[in-house]
């Protein structure tokens, strides 16, 4: 048997009590917390235990947990940053939460993007949508240690300009002659003072045409949009091998008990959400 | 010919003839006295088909399955007096249309199976009208009697054990035909109607509220007590609620597909006062 | 010589046990339905069921079981944690496959994370398991290779006599050496014949199965969906069924106060998986009955290398319409090549 994670008698369904302490909002209907634990001792415990790609449950009393990843950096560990979409019974009610207002996390959970291994290697990071929130964690925890990668290329679409979340962020990683910024929006979704790309994401991945060599791509984004961006990956020259995505799959406990986010054998929640594109071909096509 | 015989050379003629794309209908099951739905679309499996007194399912639920029905072929299905009657509710609720459904009519009286002559749903219409009055005459059931008899209190008590018993496993539903909604009550969350929690309060939501629904619309085949893992007697609720329907209203639910829903539609001479 | 408990001493038995402050469950019926449920003397058992209806997990893992109290105030939230009592239990009159199923579970409410809710119902009580002289057309325990005398999760096991008036007693775990201490001076010695054990048919070969399971090609047969073309989709083979696990937490309350609940849940469910965008991964029937008979018989065996059924036959002896592990698994079997 594995090693536990918990001592026997800590309840493992208990969150932590977070403070709100700034929101902001992307798109419509997405918004970003900003969160900090209110007692030290769960802090202390987030700071040992969280690695990029590890996910959350974020919770309101009364309403239930919702499960998403933590937006911001291992590197930044003092807080957590959550970027979610209104869409469900749990996130009207975050997204109706202010500043000042308590909520709960239960984490982190989950498995994490393996960043030494991208030490000294050209990184190219492809999201579609409300999907870069995981793919800005890992994107900013090479950032922050910049000078351990290559080139880093960012390939970032949404449906509409409206769509687009992190804006200021993407302003920012534009100016940078570190990073190559490359964003469009569906045809139809530019706007008049639109001057970035227009066309959909694996299209203007293949006109990019970044070099596969030495290279790992980590791609987030809605299942359809996997699907076309892997096979342009693949096309590019990119080995299932180097190529990172996560799965988001229904989740209620978030530590293998609940039974619910099974894909196959792998338990998403556990050997997840971070997997290979080799690992996710292993799993039953079918159940994903 | 047995009842059963003749009713598999009916099914081979029609599917062979490609008058029907499938035969719901019954066949053996895991023990001797076990029968479960079978769907046969080869004119070659049609022996696969069992009629006997064990054959009790309402089969009227599979009809709904997702694409069944929607390539404007015809199916076939094997059902009692209740099944036809359930038939003509879904297609009152625009749920399907009768002339997709070809109805091998069978009865059962004691140990008896008989053939009911017809094959469309209108065709069971003078059968139907003789069932409504024989309701009318049914002496109540057994049970049904004593919780009549009960205080108020008392019947609480009676209906309070009965659910504490419930599992939530949803099998009433499942199983009950006229439960077609493609999002239950109870699975809507936004907000929370029912609490999802098998305790004495969310059991007894969940089962009054399915007996509420089913007001005028049950059709008293029994799937639901039978489907139950708890025994919990489920019929009773609803044959309750059938009484009352019928006494106020007249109604007997699947007369026709051309009749109107009784909660669902309004009269000048309703009985109900206040809503005047 | 063997020890050996009277039926005619259980009385005294249960009344020692409960004079020690332990509680003792057993099959009993209230309702028409059998289950486990405490009991105060020996004529509320029913020892002599093949099987009770529900299941020896409702005593660890409930239907419905609040597990957090929550008040919100201004600046702080209280919660107020429902750790199951530590209160011993003696569970007597368990079959045996009723108990390999609870060590089925240990796996997983152990598995890196500890299941407080579980385990602490799991430490403190002890169960005494009934060898089946009974069986009835739904049970499989050999084809799972289990046997009617299986010990597996079991602290004592009790074997009919021949005379029917009793059990010889066996203790398997420390747990159940004490539990018997308690009741020593009602237990006999002696040489009294055993009943003979049921046979229970073995009615498919699990290996073949495993194999035909194993292979990815046979993911996408026709197969499941043709042995599955009658479920309705309940949930009553899950909750009948002594391994099944999946739950679901629920809030009850407002956002002022209220209860944080684990219910019962089952993969039969279309809404189980349904993610929030309206995209389900299992999204037809088969392919959520087809997830059942994997997770039992391969992926939870590749997991933690035990196969979650034990072979009560629950789900075809209640299933409505009745499907079940069995039928599956037997046509598996016929399906290898």
């Amino acid at each position: 048997m594995t090693a536990h994670n918990t001592t026997s008698g800590e309840n493992i369904y208990r969150p932590a009590v977070m403070n709100i302490v700034a929101t902001r909002d992307e798109a419509p209907g997405v918004r970003t917390m900003r969160l900090e634990f209110q007692d030290p001792l769960e802090l202390e415990k987030f700071k040992q235990a969280y690695r990029t790609g590890m996910f959350g449950l974020y919770g309101i009393y009364g309403e239930g947990e919702s499960t998403f990843c933590v937006a911001s950096p291992e590197t930044r560990n003092d807080y957590i940053e959550c970027t979610f979409r209104k869409s469900g019974r749990v996130t009207a009610a975050l997204a109706s939460a202010e500043i000042g207002d308590l909520m709960t996390f239960r984490g982190p959970y989950g498995n994490r993007f393996p960043i030494e291994e991208f030490h000294g290697k050209n990184l190219l990071f492809i999201a579609g949508g409300i999907a870069l929130p995981p793919t800005r964690s890992v994107i900013w925890s090479c950032l922050d240690q910049r000078d351990k990668f290559g080139k880093i290329t960012i390939v970032y679409g949404a449906r509409t300009v409206a769509d687009l979340v992190y804006k200021q962020e993407l302003e920012e990683w534009e100016k940078r002659d570190d990073v190559e910024l490359v964003l469009t929006v569906d045809p139809g979704g530019e706007t008049p003072d639109w001057k970035h790309r227009v066309g959909f994401v694996p299209t203007i991945l293949e006109e990019a045409a970044p070099a596969a060599g030495n290279c790992v791509a980590v791609l987030c984004g809605p299942p359809i949009m996997i699907k076309f961006t892997l096979a342009s990956l693949k096309k590019l020259g990119f080995e299932e091998e180097n190529v990172y995505t996560t799965l988001e799959n229904r989740m209620k406990c978030g530590i293998g008990k609940c039974g619910r986010c099974n894909v196959g054998s792998v338990y998403v929640c556990k050997e997840g959400p971070v997997f290979t594109a080799a690992e996710v071909s292993a799993m039953p096509q079918a159940d994903l | 010919m047995s009842i059963q015989e003749h009713y598999r050379s009916r099914a081979k003629e029609l599917l062979s003839s490609g008058t029907v794309k499938m035969v719901i209908g019954y066949g053996t099951g895991s023990t001797p006295d076990r029968r479960r739905p079978v769907f046969i679309t080869s004119p070659d499996e049609t022996d696969r088909l069992v009629l006997d007194k064990a054959c009790r399912t309402n089969l009227s639920g599979y009809l709904l399955r997702e694409g069944l029905l929607s390539d404007q072929k015809q199916v076939a299905v094997f059902f009692n007096l209740d099944g036809v009657r359930s038939l003509n509710i879904l297609a009152a609720e625009s749920q399907l249309e009768t002339a997709q459904v070809l109805v091998l009519g069978f009865r059962i009286e004691g140990e008896e199976v008989t053939a009911l002559q017809g094959e469309r749903a209108a065709d069971f219409k003078s059968l139907i009208a003789a069932a409504k009055e024989q309701r009318k005459s049914q002496p109540p059931h057994e049970l049904q009697e004593k919780l009549e008899a009960m205080t108020p209190k008392e019947r609480f008590s009676f209906w309070e054990a009965e659910f504490s018993r419930c599992i939530k496993c949803y099998a009433c539903r499942q199983a009950c035909p006229m439960c077609w909604c493609r999002r239950c009550v109870v699975d809507n969350n936004q907000p929370q109607w029912v609490n999802t929690s098998s305790h004495t309060l969310g059991n007894l939501e969940w089962n009054l509220l399915r007996a509420f629904h089913l007001a005028g619309r049950c059709v008293e085949c029994g799937n639901c007590s039978r489907a139950c893992p708890a025994d919990i007697p489920l019929h009773l609720l609803n044959r309750r609620m059938s009484d009352e329907v019928q006494g106020s209203f007249d109604h007997y639910p699947g007369m026709d597909e051309a009749q109107e829903p009784v909660l669902a539609s309004f009269r000048k001479d309703d009985p109900e006062t206040f809503i005047l | 010589m063997a020890t050996l408990l009277y039926s005619a001493s259980l009385n005294d038995c249960i009344a020692r046990w409960r004079e020690d402050g332990l509680m003792v469950f057993g099959p009993s019926t209230a309702g028409g339905v059998s289950g486990f449920r405490e009991v105060e003397d020996a004529g509320s058992l029913d020892l002599d069921l093949v099987l009770t209806r529900s299941t020896l997990k409702e005593l660890f893992f409930p239907r419905t079981e609040p597990m957090l109290g929550y008040r919100i105030g201004k600046q702080q939230i209280e919660t107020e944690e429902f750790i199951p009592p530590e209160g011993r239990r003696i569970i007597f009159g368990v079959r045996p496959c009723d108990a390999a199923g609870m060590q089925v579970d240990d796996a997983l409410f152990d598995w890196d994370y500890h299941d407080a809710y579980w385990f602490r119902r799991r430490d403190s009580s002890v169960i005494f398991s009934i060898a089946c002289t009974h069986s009835d057309a739904f049970c499989m325990c050999t084809s799972l290779g289990l046997a009617p005398d299986s010990t597996k999760g079991s602290d004592v096991l009790l074997r009919p006599l021949a005379a029917g008036n009793g059990w010889k007693v066996e203790a398997l775990t420390e747990r159940g050496e004490n539990a018997l201490s308690s009741i020593s001076s009602l237990l006999k010695e002696g040489g009294d014949a055993p009943a003979p054990l049921t046979d229970v048919p073995v009615k498919f070969d699990l290996e073949a199965c495993r194999r035909w399971l194993a292979d990815p090609e046979n993911f996408e047969s026709r197969f499941w969906k043709e042995i599955s073309e009658r479920c309705i989709g309940c949930g009553s083979c899950t909750y009948l069924c002594p391994t099944c696990h999946c739950f679901d937490i629920q809030d009850e309350g407002d956002t002022y106060q209220g209860v944080r609940r684990k219910n019962w849940d089952s993969c039969s469910f279309s809404l189980f998986t349904m993610h929030t965008s309206g995209h389900n991964p299992r999204a037809t029937q088969s392919a959520r009955w087809r997830q059942r008979i994997m997770h039992k018989f391969n992926y939870f065996s590749l997991k933690f290398n035990v196969n979650s059924c034990t072979g009560c036959g629950r789900c075809t002896r209640e299933c409505p319409v009745d499907m079940g592990v069995t039928e599956t698994l037997q046509a598996i079997s016929t399906l290898q090549r």
